[in-house]
């Protein structure tokens, strides 16, 4: 990839040298969000707050531009051909390294080449939970029963190529199991389906199962993150419970379209560190069971870039690309 | 008495000053939104949310409730003067709603609503206080099959609909299930029907729809009259309903409340389904059926008391179980998520100020929604003194303000105007409506139970008739099909006995 990474060099070169007044104004004018879900989906609720403190920081508003629809793409697609001065940027998600696989974007976006990535936000991981009445307390044995009634145990998710969806795909390819596969218009319907016991398995977010699992609703096995999570302490990681390696994490971000002054992203960064020590914004990513991921600009492109190859190949071997 | 200390215990909450306050502010946002088609409580309580961080967490739910079922009494008010129907739960008001305004009776009709409401939110409260724990375990009974039978008894008591010409009637509700499936497919992820159109791979806005065919199909069909139409200045006859009003209404808020509540408990159940249902009811227990679609008060009045009890009801699963039914219900849960409590079944004991203070204050705010509606009857009447020419420009404008705000998308403008001229084809051919809203709103809900069901039995059909609770509604079905077709069979006999 060096020649994505020379990009924002170049630009940085370029706006150093032809405009050096105008990157130290940076902002000048108030900025466009653009977030590519509805006010209340995930991307709206981490990048709301983002949008109130960020701008308080920078000393102009930032304006929220909701266009939800198409699983983020038309928002993104929106972003992609906006100007790249650094006044409209974008909210992403999980489905950014995703939706590339599933559908043809051709002549609409690439995820690398129409954007230059500005700052890792937050990332929340997945809980694997059962309806208490399934016979087993921990991953191998689930893998077990798996194994024995294979396409059996109903596992409930939203739709193809949701966040709960992605996990559990990627936990049937590395633990070699399949489920009973049912899908839901939503996360919410399919949760209440594993509570009543109708499905088994969910792979769902942090928020969405916490308060079932204390109550007893919902037995959980496992979560998604490299490391145990400080509001299930007793709850293994899937990785060290039966399934080395397995790692699924929503996460957010925000980038720009490609080319965007490198002042800009400067200036959005020394701030978004500030930001995100905020209490209320922290407070406010635990509403999608998010914690707050600070990268360099660096390690953010590389992270999408592993992120893109890691769900290629997921939605290559589970075949969950409709034909 | 226990349930009488925990009601004197949340009044004692929800009347203090501050949450008081915020419950007035609630429901006057939630009217306001509700008069607007497309922003509906989603998306305001996403925008109000962070208002709610400094508040109490008690205050805050006080007041997104207040939002979401403020909305659906404002919801009925521009149904009924204009034919546009504010929020989805709305759209059957329309069908009696605005031919009553037509007839001078805006006034009656608005009045009814809001007393119709007013007794379901009653009705839904004390349910909620009495019977929610148990009601979400019942609940949570309803798998795909049982939600699958359940729809199928309604769209066989939705024949009761087809007024006039059968086949057009059968038409319509086709074109509504195609219409419908236009989308991604849930399991497989397959588009159908969109053409590659980015903006149709989630479907057709009910509210597009709804909107185009009503609200603007309406005004072209208005503006294609050659008379600059008089809106009824001349006999708006009284603004309240007369006694025989109330008698009339009386029995269908009691049957919607019903309807109503029932709906309401099931989290699997859209928002226009309990309206629909207490639509059909009524006009199938009428005397004189034919009364329906012409100005009944029967068809306001009980399908606002089914959409209120509906919308109160939906709260038991999110708050005797912690489950969403819907997005605004995952807001809501979101909001105490930020106030630093997990939601889950835990929050009814470890909280009772907050369960016990949100229930009372959803009465104190069904009352305080009454008294700010009644009063602006009047002011709303003398909106449809306002010469034609001025008021249909407002309401395109509203309108498309509306749907626009839903997503920020100028294509579902275009498409809410092509549903606009397809209406208007529509009602100069005669074919209804009605049914076709009903297909749309239905089709794709059975499609995807029934699919659902057969994917968890293995392919088996007989699940539909070895769980007891759908079996219940399989056996209804028959029957209603028995009593519908009992009557034409007669009469058959009569003929041939003559």
């Amino acid at each position: 990839m060096p020649a994505i990474r020379a990009l924002p060099l170049a630009t940085l070169l370029l706006a150093a040298s032809l405009t050096p007044a105008a990157a130290q104004q940076y902002p000048a004018k108030p900025i466009r969000l653009i977030i590519p879900s509805a006010p209340g989906g995930s991307n709206d609720v981490v990048g709301r707050p983002i949008a109130t403190f960020l701008g308080e920081r920078l000393g102009r508003q930032i304006i929220v531009d909701n266009r939800a629809g198409a699983g983020t793409m038309i928002g993104t697609e929106l972003a992609s051909k906006a100007p790249n001065d650094g006044y409209t940027l974008l909210v992403v998600s999980i489905a950014f390294a995703v939706n590339p696989w599933l559908y043809d974007l051709r002549g609409r976006y690439d995820p690398i080449k129409s954007f230059t990535p500005v700052a890792m936000l937050a990332a929340g991981p997945n809980v694997l939970a059962v309806n208490p009445s399934l016979p087993v307390n921990n991953v191998k044995e689930l893998i077990a029963l798996a194994k024995e009634k294979p396409g059996k145990i109903g596992w409930a998710s939203a739709g193809v190529g949701s966040f709960q969806h992605l996990g559990g795909s990627l936990f049937e390819l590395q633990a070699g199991v399949k489920f009973l596969g049912v899908r839901f218009k939503g996360g919410g319907p399919a949760m209440i389906d594993v509570v009543a016991g109708h499905n088994q398995v969910a792979f769902s977010s942090l928020v969405q199962t916490t308060g079932q699992i204390q109550s007893g609703k919902l037995k959980a096995l496992g979560v998604g993150s490299k490391k145990r999570v400080p509001i299930l302490p007793d709850v293994p990681t899937i990785d060290e419970a039966g399934v080395p390696g397995y790692e699924a994490s929503n996460w957010w971000g925000i980038v720009a379209p490609a080319g965007v002054p490198q002042a800009a992203v400067d200036r959005i960064r020394k701030e978004l560190a500030v930001v995100l020590t905020a209490q209320p914004v922290i407070d406010q990513f635990a509403n999608e069971g998010a914690e707050v991921v600070q990268m360099s600009q660096g390690e953010f492109a590389d992270f999408i870039a592993a992120e893109l190859k890691k769900w290629q190949q997921v939605v290559k071997d589970s075949g969950m690309k409709a034909e | 008495m226990d349930l009488f200390n925990n009601l004197i215990f949340g009044f004692g909450v929800a009347l203090s000053l501050q949450n008081l306050f915020y419950c007035f502010v609630g429901v006057l946002v939630g009217t306001l939104i509700g008069v607007l088609p497309g922003i509906g409580p989603l998306g305001t309580i996403a925008i109000l949310l962070p208002i709610t961080y400094s508040v109490s967490p008690v205050a805050a739910m006080i007041m997104l409730a207040g939002i979401y079922y403020g909305a659906q009494y404002g919801g009925s008010t521009t149904a009924i003067l204009v034919n546009l129907p504010g929020e989805t739960s709305s759209v059957v008001t329309c069908i009696d709603g605005y031919q009553m305004a037509q007839q001078g009776r805006a006034g009656p009709a608005l009045a009814i609503a809001a007393i119709g409401s007013f007794f379901a939110g009653t009705v839904g409260t004390l349910l909620i206080a009495l019977f929610g724990p148990p009601l979400a375990d019942v609940a949570l009974k309803f798998g795909a099959p049982e939600y699958f039978s359940l729809m199928l008894m309604g769209l066989v008591a939705a024949a009761v609909l087809a007024q006039g010409d059968m086949v057009k009637s059968i038409a319509m509700v086709v074109l509504g299930l195609l219409l419908g499936i236009i989308g991604t497919d849930v399991n497989s992820g397959v588009q159908r029907f969109s053409f590659g159109i980015f903006e149709l791979t989630d479907g057709i806005g009910f509210i597009v729809v709804a909107v185009g065919v009503f609200a603007v199909g309406e005004i072209v069909n208005n503006l294609g009259e050659r008379q600059e139409r008089r809106v009824l200045s001349a006999k708006v006859s009284n603004l309240f309903p007369t006694w025989q009003d109330l008698k009339a209404s009386a029995g269908p808020i009691v049957r919607g409340t019903g309807l109503g509540c029932f709906f309401g408990v099931l989290p699997g159940t859209g928002p226009a389904i309990a309206s629909f249902s207490s639509y059909m009811l009524e006009k199938k227990l009428a005397k004189d059926p034919d009364r329906f679609g012409k100005g009944a008060i029967e068809g306001v009045a009980g399908p606002e008391a089914a959409n209120n009890a509906d919308a109160q009801c939906k709260f038991i699963p999110m708050l005797t179980l912690g489950l969403p039914a819907s997005g605004v219900m995952a807001l809501m849960l979101g909001a105490l998520t930020i106030q630093g409590i997990q939601p889950g079944p835990q929050v009814m004991t470890q909280r009772p100020e907050l369960f016990w203070g949100l229930i009372a204050s959803m009465w104190i705010g069904n009352a305080m929604l009454v008294v700010l509606n009644l009063p602006l009857i009047g002011l709303w009447v003398r909106l449809l003194q306002v010469p034609y020419r001025l008021l249909f420009p407002a309401i395109m404008a509203f309108s498309a303000i509306g749907i626009f705000s839903v997503n920020n998308s100028a294509f579902e403008i275009h498409l809410t105007a092509l549903f606009g001229v397809l209406g208007f084809m529509w009602m100069r051919l005669g074919f209804p409506l009605a049914p076709m809203l009903l297909g749309f709103v239905l089709g794709p809900m059975m499609e995807e139970y029934l699919r659902r069901a057969m994917l968890m039995s293995g392919g088996d059909p007989s699940v539909f008739v070895t769980r007891p609770i759908s079996l219940a509604f399989i056996i209804a079905t028959v029957l209603i099909l028995v009593v519908m077709v009992a009557p034409s069979v007669r009469k058959r006999r009569e003929a041939f006995t003559d």
